[in-house]
């Protein structure tokens, strides 16, 4: 498709004339309109609606807090409460994940267009991770009573916050355009994920302080999660994140944070080319 | 767009493997370390094909010959393995009507979305939403959600954001199977505009008429190959030559090959049915051959007011006829305990079209049936060269003004 030639043709009469627009302009309006579907079908037919966005997260933060903070007396660093810390890491979280979900099942839940119309169909799934995106931007709104009630200092540092939003959602796209292709030909992807996505929680320093990964590292379990840790692009997203917004401060770990910003294009570009390889064969297979 | 072709196909070869069992899940793959065993079908091998600038390309052949294939090749839906399509112009697919509808969202929503999906310009969109909302004659129903939409509503609104699509190729594939008849008109005369507006179409269908009437030249596939292709009239006739000759010879088998046929009441019955045409029995014929039914019947002994009934149904459960013996005739007469009753029709006067037959034998005095069989052995009519269409002839004839001499008009 990407291929064709899109040129506006001469018209006679008609009922009207579709004026000439380019191949760029046509897909970003039809993102836009595939975003608004999937932004309202979560939505629509739910008592709540939209509030589920907000409620979730804070459901979560009261388990996570009692847990975590109550009962096992977990100290989060800088001396920042736990429901602060918890509330921030799970948003950025519960985005990521969201968005890798929604964009694995992205292009097979959609066959119906896939077997029938022709358009780029890598759009299904940046699609699937942009709603994810406006989910996560509406839910921020929660930072706002979290600044209230724990006087949180709101400090410059917070300019960062459009990279810090930018850096998962590059890397959700990636990881999502792989799970998205692989997902067509091996439906047991979908399942998996669900598994992986929950092992990826506990590997980013979300319910739990980094220092607890610190102060466990020894012996080989230790070692390895310790490693795992390290790699994983997620935890230097979270940990700038709780720098800027709950302490007002710089990111710590400069090198980690380009780090994931690294990762995280060069998943786009694998999730890119195997996405455009495999489309070859979707409209048989899904 | 200047110069060249509109459409241009070259070798084109689309493969699709069959699994025997489909190793979808990661647990099947990891036990059979592949993806299982498949066979390998060609759907489409070498066709090419070029379509210029304002013509119109019928696709036709039988189910599964790959014209579907070859069409989502051209849409760029399907990635052919070999060869190459080149479309130039903005190419719009219509594969199936209202794909792309989310069904919790309204007929506006809908329209915006489907029209994205197409490829219109969302300003484009707002600019003939009036004229869509109308033609679609869904009035205040535009605004509930469509999965409330009946089947016809839901129709009229995909085609309505069809009609506004305006490209220079427009593919469509046997979308005007569905629908009423007023709406297929509608299609039909839509396509026909645009044909006129000079816009390049690639139309496959079954509806040989519809080929007919629209296209310049034909293709005529046949497992995945080209079997003809050419002006209209020569590749619809070649095919339809074809598909008769298998009927006839499919008819044939099926009377040779069906099971005796029931006795009836009080031993009286109908031992064998037969179709005389011209040059003798067949199972095919054309509008205005000599046609004879022959209906044996056997009964214990001499049969007496005795009335033979016979009707015609078309496929489609239209009654062309229904003529019962003249009971007049018949209430007195005696006829064998053996014999051949024969109805004959000089000249076939039915249309194209699969038709049975509904044969009886009754007793005039009580009005019992000793035997009915209910529409048994078909028979093909097809209408050779002519032009009309419908159930039969009606012996019609055309009177128009005397003529006006060049000479005397000038």
């Amino acid at each position: 498709m990407a291929t064709k030639e899109f040129l506006a043709g001469p018209s006679a009469a008609g009922p009207a004339r579709v004026p000439p627009s380019g191949a760029f302009a046509r897909n970003r309006e039809l993102l836009a309109e595939l975003v608004r579907r999937d932004v309202k079908a979560r939505y629509r037919g739910s008592a709540l609606g939209v509030l589920w966005t907000l409620l979730n997260p804070i459901l979560f933060m009261t388990v996570y807090t009692v847990v975590f903070s109550v009962l096992l007396g977990a100290v989060y660093p800088g001396g920042v409460p736990a429901a602060a810390y918890i509330l921030t890491g799970l948003l950025v979280w519960n985005f990521f994940s969201q968005a890798v979900s929604f964009a694995t099942s992205s292009v097979l839940s959609n066959s119906g267009l896939v077997r029938k119309v022709a358009f780029p169909w890598v759009l299904l799934t940046v699609s699937a991770v942009t709603a994810a995106l406006v989910n996560y931007v509406i839910s921020l709104v929660l930072l706002i009573p979290i600044y209230l009630i724990f006087h949180l200092p709101l400090a410059l540092p917070v300019v960062l916050l459009p990279v810090l939003v930018l850096i998962p959602y590059v890397l959700a796209l990636g990881v999502g355009l792989l799970l998205a292709a692989g997902n067509v030909f091996f439906r047991d992807l979908e399942h998996l994920v669900q598994v992986g996505l929950l092992v990826w929680l506990y590997l980013t320093p979300i319910v739990y302080p980094p220092t607890l990964v610190a102060a466990h590292d020894h012996g080989l379990g230790g070692h390895v999660f310790s490693l795992f840790f390290k790699f994983n692009p997620m935890t230097w997203v979270v940990r700038s994140m709780e720098n800027v917004v709950t302490r007002g401060i710089w990111p710590a770990h400069w090198h980690g944070l380009v780090y994931s910003a690294a990762v995280a294009l060069v998943l786009l570009g694998c999730g890119i080319v195997v996405f455009q390889r495999a489309r070859r064969r979707f409209a048989e297979e899904v | 767009m200047a110069g060249g072709p509109a459409i241009e196909v070259r070798g084109l070869r689309k493969r699709f493997r069959i699994y025997h069992q489909r190793n979808q899940t990661l647990k099947q793959t990891l036990v059979s370390r592949g993806r299982g065993d498949y066979e390998e079908f060609w759907a489409v091998r070498d066709i090419s094909l070029t379509v210029d600038p304002g013509s119109t390309l019928g696709i036709i052949g039988a189910n599964g010959s790959g014209k579907s294939t070859l069409l989502k090749c051209i849409a760029g839906i399907l990635t052919p393995d070999a060869g190459s399509v080149r479309v130039r112009g903005r190419l719009a697919a219509l594969l199936e009507i209202g794909s792309g509808f989310h069904p919790e969202y309204s007929g506006r929503e809908n329209i915006y979305l489907n029209g994205a999906l197409l490829g219109l310009p969302r300003r484009y969109i707002q600019s003939v939403y009036d004229e869509i909302v109308a033609f679609s004659e869904l009035g205040r129903f535009i605004d509930n959600p469509v999965k409330t939409y009946s089947s016809g509503q839901y129709m009229r609104l995909g085609f309505s954001v069809a009609v506004h699509l305006d490209p220079d190729v427009l593919l469509i594939d046997e979308v005007l199977a569905v629908g009423d008849q007023s709406f297929q008109r509608r299609c039909l005369d839509r396509i026909d505009q645009l044909k006129a507006q000079g816009r390049t179409i690639v139309f496959v269908s079954h509806g040989l008429g519809a080929v007919r009437d629209l296209c310049d030249s034909a293709l005529w596939m046949d497992h995945g190959e080209a079997r003809a292709a050419g002006p209209t009239e020569r590749v619809v006739g070649e095919y339809v030559a074809a598909v008769n000759a298998q009927e006839a010879a499919r008819l044939e088998q099926e009377m040779s090959s069906s099971p005796p046929l029931p006795g009836g009441r009080a031993g009286v019955g109908i031992t064998e049915l037969s179709y005389v045409g011209r040059d003798g029995p067949t199972a095919l014929f054309e509008t205005g051959d000599p046609f004879e039914l022959r209906i044996a019947y056997t009964a214990p002994g001499p049969l007496q007011g005795a009335r033979f009934y016979v009707s015609f149904v078309r496929e489609d459960g239209v009654v062309a006829l229904t003529v019962p013996t003249d009971d007049r005739l018949l209430r007195d007469q005696v006829l064998p305990s053996r014999g051949v009753v024969r109805l004959a029709i000089p000249r076939l006067p039915l249309l194209e079209g699969l038709f049975r037959v509904t044969v009886g034998i009754a007793e005039i005095a009580t009005g019992e049936w000793y035997t009915l069989l209910d529409r048994i052995h078909p028979f093909r009519v097809s209408p050779g060269e002519r032009e009309e269409r419908g159930v039969a002839l009606l012996g019609q004839h055309w009177t128009l003004p005397e003529p006006v001499s060049r000479w005397l008009s000038a």
